[in-house]
């Protein structure tokens, strides 16, 4: 076998073992070809090409793979942004309750000749009132730029709203 | 389906297109056309990927080594079709219209 050609034959057995799965039949199909070509020169011109040609098949197979990747990673950190805020918007809303509630009880203990702690209007006022007006006053200021956050206010309101609701059933 | 319609992609399709039932060949392929494999490949690749061409390994006699063939798929067959033929016309239109024009100058 002439030199030309022998290269021509390690050249393309080389691409083969080293392509990408997706681009090693198309190697093997141009390793193939080579016992077909008359010309000695011909047949390396013909595995050269066909290395150019593999490594621009694996390149776009590679970039393709790493969009696609950097796609998902970022549809991720989209995602995790969205509970990340939701959380964000759930803790902060129920500090408000807890705050609502400790008010209360200092109230109670700071005038306790007023009974505040054991009235019922302050009790509607602190806990239910106030905290759910706060809450949806800061849910519509929210609701264009920091959408999670304001659902996750939005919904500890309504969990809230259904457990008072329901709690007064049970009296 | 939209193909890129290179000078060498066309010539690819009109030689697949000639005996269209038939399995070819790379090298022939390459021979046919006039393109070198770093042209040929790539465009061979890109058919198949969309899947208007069709590839086989050739069961080879003991101590001949196997071949790929490629041939149209039906769908790449429609669409080379319609794709060699507007082409075709849109030829033939340029051709026309220079001709109008040659005679309008002359005229």
């Amino acid at each position: 076998m002439a030199a030309p050609r022998k290269l021509a034959a390690r050249l393309l057995k080389a691409v083969v073992r080293l392509a990408p799965r997706e681009s090693r039949e198309w190697a093997s199909a141009m390793l193939h070809e080579l016992d077909f070509i008359g010309g000695d020169w011909a047949a390396l011109f013909w595995a050269l090409g066909s290395t150019a040609a593999i490594v621009r098949h694996a390149a776009s197979v590679g970039l393709a793979w790493l969009k696609r990747k950097t796609r998902e990673e970022l549809t991720m950190d989209n995602m995790g942004k969205k509970v990340k805020g939701v959380g964000l918007g759930a803790i902060s809303a129920l500090m408000l309750v807890g705050c609502a509630f400790a008010v209360l009880r200092i109230s109670g203990i700071l005038f306790p000749g007023l009974d505040l702690e054991h009235a019922e209007w302050t009790r509607w006022l602190a806990v239910i009132v106030i905290p759910e007006a706060i809450f949806v006053a800061a849910a519509v200021i929210l609701w264009r730029k920091k959408g999670p956050v304001a659902a996750g206010i939005l919904t500890t309101a309504l969990m809230v709203g259904l457990h008072v609701a329901v709690h007064l059933a049970m009296r | 389906m939209k193909l890129r319609l290179s000078p060498q992609t066309l010539l690819v399709l009109d030689a697949f297109l000639e005996q269209a039932e038939e399995w070819k060949y790379g090298y022939d392929l390459s021979r046919v056309t006039g393109l070198k494999s770093g042209t040929l490949y790539p465009i061979l690749m890109r058919l198949a990927e969309r899947k208007l061409l069709e590839t086989e390994w050739e069961t080879s006699e003991p101590g001949k080594p196997p071949r790929h063939m490629y041939r149209f798929t039906p769908e790449g067959l429609r669409i080379a079709r319609a794709h060699v033929r507007a082409h075709a016309d849109s030829r033939l239109g340029q051709v026309a219209l220079g001709l109008v024009q040659v005679g309008q100058v002359q005229g």
